[in-house]
């Protein structure tokens, strides 16, 4: 069946001229025959938990003599308390400047120079610390670990020098079109819910942050009940798990916050311009709300939105860029949290397209609500998701990932090795029932940040009237009118 | 074990053994590979890894932009572009879509001195990659049409990665102030000026001359049967005929600098940038493998020299760092860094010159070579991961050192260099006539 899609591809008249005399001599022809493929044994991982509540993952591979460690706090940018916005992302940033016996000079040195590599941060739900380490390492590099993770210090001088380099990414930030761009839609569309708040804080946001703030976003968060941890590579499951037992099995037990987010705004359907002249591209960004990970019908959702504009679909690729060259590259991305989620498609183009581009995205949301999506598209999309999934756990690292992300957003782990059937089992008939409900043309939100006088006359007579023009200076994430006063 | 080699460590240093008896850690397993000639020409190198059931293709055509002749500048990038543009038995577009219903992957990129196009795939379709890659090899579609509307995308590329983009810039300034003659002094996508002018014959030169069998080497790696992979090889490969000509190699050198260069620009830029940059050799010259030595010392980790003096301990930068661009031809070694509000770039320029000046004056110490060697195990480690990681280092030892034993044999090379080979590479190239200054100004002056 594949061989047969493949051929009516390929096999249409040449009518170009290709170069002249290879051309003549070389076979018109069928695309060869596939060899017998090869079973995929989905690699064995194992999962348990400590006394204590630590949720431990491990994945034994011995290809290569590195071990890799990734630990998951169940605690990001969303739990930031009203007004200290940007905690989360500054107490992870905090972690190795200083932990347990060690200043952060002491660990830098340590970790550069067993030829390690260590690294925390913060995203929307979450925190997380990595740290690679080669085998003989191990021991020393689960023990630096478990300081960064349990016993940060905190010093006052580490977080004043954190303070004045997230100070100075914001201004830098502030005038990278793409990231303003993202801020920007995700506020649109969360409103002021967790998820639309910026996980990097503002200005102001950061400069109130004290010791006491970071002390107690620790405290509360980092307990071993609310983590989790994966340790991957050239191990063995009894030996990586002695490890662990030794370095966080008297981590005590705590009491999480509760976390209740009010439910994200009713959609406004507004167009913010964000105007900055001497821009030669406008980034655009389109989406509305979406569904949290945990939702039923998250496989046909994920599907319909690849069809839009993922991996192994993309209509927008092929209209934006291949049909009309109006881009490098157009895409729409399905983001899944805990709570709540969005769609939003993004694309960037020269000025003067600005209009045409947005105008052709939403349009394709309309289309996607509107017909069903052919047995053929689906198939070829589906085909590339069956496919390409043992591409995307090829390292021991990238299997140990997936299975930390079922297990945070409590889905069942044993689901992972039936991906053909979660994927073959989404028919066109459900696409278009998912269709209708999730994707909401008259839903959606527009950022754009450009040249706003080359092109905001023309977006009335494309269907969008209500403009609002926010000059980049004076941009605001936190007020209604993204204006600051 | 850890600990008797940290003992190995301390010993070493204090009666001063070479180096190169303190193995790193571990040493990864060597690569096994097969490599063939074709008759046409082709260079095929298969690397067998029975651990996942897909198949990393990568073909690597020895054409980058350093080939391009002034006036024609962006070609070989453009050509990543039309090669996805169908040939005799594959429609235009349709390559990826092919791959991709097969539940494979596949992209292209053009460096200065290579054009890569890569797929990864289920291991059964490795006959249909090679028989779609030998297919655009031979009979590429290059008609007016296609021409004009691709260049439009490569437009939007540009804009998109270098116009609209703080410190998007930032490479382009830093070679055309520090070449005058050698193409290297071009950016890899080229002048829009040039695109327009360019016709299709120049484009059907182009493609005559450089995408012939002698300029290719494929590299296979991942699950398959040796003796059938190469079999394929020959089937679908090998039926291209042989090119006519050789392929130009005559690309002018770059004279050496006489004087230090500085140049002060005003770009849009939110915070200003410094960057001191020296001319170095090439890639797989003995000097290159101290130079990145030399970088790893000053400015791999939170421990190294430059991100100690700039970021950590003054906050002269909110990033800085030091790279060696070790190349084809002879490139540069930059220290760069973006200065933090209420810094100047003179202070900063003058900690970053003081750093590179320290290397040459003292050296490195024992403890500091051997972190960036342990580096230097980890990076070569992690970074032979995937099939196509593994394909990808392959590829660079054939193509761009003209060896493939490299590809197993750098891992030694680099775990033997002596503090006396960082100090004297320190010394042959951060010399002050050999020095490019740059600072990148925000337009309309500081805020």
């Amino acid at each position: 069946m594949r061989v047969f899609s493949i051929a009516a591809l390929v096999l249409t008249v040449a009518t170009t001229a290709a170069v002249a005399q290879t051309a003549q001599q070389w076979p018109r022809e069928f695309p060869p025959r596939p060899l017998q493929a090869r079973a995929m044994a989905f690699p064995p991982f194992e999962v348990k938990t400590l006394a204590n509540g630590l949720t431990v993952v491990v994945v034994s591979q011995n290809e290569q003599p590195a071990i890799s460690m990734r630990m998951i706090v169940r605690a990001g940018s969303a739990q930031d308390p009203k007004g200290k916005l940007g905690l989360a992302m500054l107490t992870a940033a905090l972690l190795d400047q200083g932990a347990g016996a060690r200043s952060a000079q002491q660990l830098a040195e340590e970790v550069d120079f067993m030829g390690a590599a260590l690294g925390s941060g913060a995203g929307t739900d979450l925190s997380f610390i990595n740290t690679v380490v080669m085998k003989d390492d191990y021991l020393n590099g689960l023990g630096i670990m478990a300081d960064v993770a349990r016993r940060p210090t905190f010093v006052p001088a580490e977080i004043e020098r954190q303070r004045q380099q997230a100070l100075s990414a914001l201004k830098v930030a502030a005038e990278d079109p793409e990231s303003v761009a993202d801020l920007v839609v995700e506020r649109l569309i969360f409103g002021f819910h967790p998820y639309g708040m910026p996980g990097s804080g503002t200005a102001d946001t950061i400069r109130g942050l004290t010791r006491d703030d970071f002390v107690a976003f620790h405290r509360q968060h980092f307990v071993p009940n609310n983590a989790l941890l994966a340790v991957v590579g050239d191990i063995t499951s009894a030996d990586a798990l002695r490890g662990i037992e030794q370095h966080f099995g008297d981590w005590a037990r705590g009491t999480v916050p509760p976390f209740t987010p009010v439910d994200p705004p009713q959609p406004t359907r507004r167009v913010i311009v964000i105007d900055r002249p001497d821009a030669v591209q406008t980034e655009i960004r389109v989406g509305h709300l979406g569904i949290p990970r945990k939702h039923a019908d998250f496989e046909a959702v994920s599907q319909s939105v690849k069809i839009l504009g993922g991996e192994g679909g993309n209509r927008l690729q092929g209209v934006l860029r291949s049909s009309r060259q109006l881009t490098y590259g157009a895409s729409a991305d399905l983001n899944t949290y805990k709570w709540s989620g969005a769609i939003i498609a993004q694309t960037n183009t020269q000025t003067p397209n600005t209009v045409e581009a947005l105008r052709l995205i939403v349009d394709e949301f309309a289309r996607l609500q509107r017909e069903k999506v052919s047995d053929n598209e689906l198939e070829a999309a589906q085909a590339y998701a069956v496919g390409s999934y043992p591409l995307s756990i090829e390292t021991p690292d990238q299997l140990a990932t997936q299975v930390l992300n079922m297990l945070f957003y409590e889905l069942p782990v044993d689901n992972l090795p039936k991906f053909r059937e979660r994927i073959e089992g989404v028919s066109p008939e459900e696409i278009q029932r998912i269709a209708r409900w999730f994707i909401r043309p008259d839903q959606l939100s527009v950022v754009l940040v450009g040249n706003a006088s080359a092109f905001v006359d023309r977006l009335k007579g494309a269907g969008f009237p209500l403009v609002e023009r926010v000059p980049i200076g004076r941009l605001d994430l936190l007020s209604a009118d993204f204006l600051k006063p | 074990m850890t600990r008797r080699w940290r003992w190995r460590v301390v010993l070493a240093t204090v009666i001063g053994l070479a180096t190169g008896v303190l193995a790193a850690a571990a040493r990864p397993p060597k690569f096994a590979y097969q490599r063939v000639t074709l008759p046409n020409g082709l260079v095929a190198i298969l690397h067998q890894d029975r651990s996942t059931p897909i198949v990393n293709i990568q073909l690597w055509y020895h054409v980058g932009s350093k080939d391009e002749r002034p006036g024609r500048t962006g070609f070989a990038h453009f050509f990543e572009h039309l090669m996805f543009k169908g040939s005799r038995n594959v429609e235009p577009e349709q390559h990826t879509s092919i791959i991709a219903s097969v539940g494979g992957q596949a992209n292209a990129y053009t460096t200065e001195d290579t054009t890569v196009f890569w797929q990864t795939v289920p291991s059964q379709y490795l006959p249909l990659a090679l028989w779609m890659e030998a297919d655009r090899l031979a009979t590429l579609r290059i008609d007016q049409d296609t021409f004009v509307r691709e260049r439009e995308v490569v437009k939007e590329e540009r804009r998109m990665r270098i116009e609209n983009q703080p410190y998007g810039r930032l490479n382009e300034i830093i070679y055309e102030q520090a070449f005058t003659t050698h193409p290297y002094r071009h950016p890899v996508i080229g002048s829009m000026d040039d695109l327009n002018a360019a016709t299709l014959e120049d484009v059907r030169d182009f493609y005559a001359t450089y995408y012939v069998p002698s300029n290719v080497t494929v590299v296979i790696a991942g699950d398959f049967d040796v003796a059938e992979a190469e079999g394929l090889v020959r089937q679908y490969l090998g039926r291209v005929p042989k090119a006519e000509r050789a392929v130009p190699r005559d690309i002018p050198r770059e004279p050496a600098q006489k004087a230090e260069k500085r140049v002060v620009v005003a770009e849009n830029v939110p915070l200003p940038a410094v960057v001191v940059a020296h001319h170095i050799t090439y890639d797989g010259h003995p000097d290159a493998y101290p130079l990145h030595i030399a970088a790893k010392v000053l400015s791999d980790g939170q421990s190294s020299r430059i991100y100690q003096r700039l970021v950590y301990q003054s906050g002269l930068a909110l990033t800085a760092f030091g790279q060696a661009n070790l190349i084809e031809h002879p490139n540069l070694f930059y220290a760069a860094a973006i200065v933090n509000p209420g810094q100047s770039p003179e202070a900063v320029e003058k900690a970053l010159i003081a750093e590179l000046d320290r290397i040459k004056a003292e050296g490195v110490s024992p403890r500091e070579l051997q972190r960036s060697k342990n580096q230097f195990a980890r990076d070569y480690i992690l970074g032979r991961e995937t099939v196509q990681q593994k394909a990808t280092h392959l590829a660079h030892a054939e193509v761009l050192h003209a060896d493939i034993t490299t590809a197993d044999g750098e891992f030694d090379i680099f775990q033997n260099i002596t503090q006396a080979d960082v100090k004297r590479v320190a010394g042959t190239y951060f010399t002050p006539q050999s020095r490019v200054v740059i600072h990148i100004m925000p337009k309309g002056g500081l805020q």
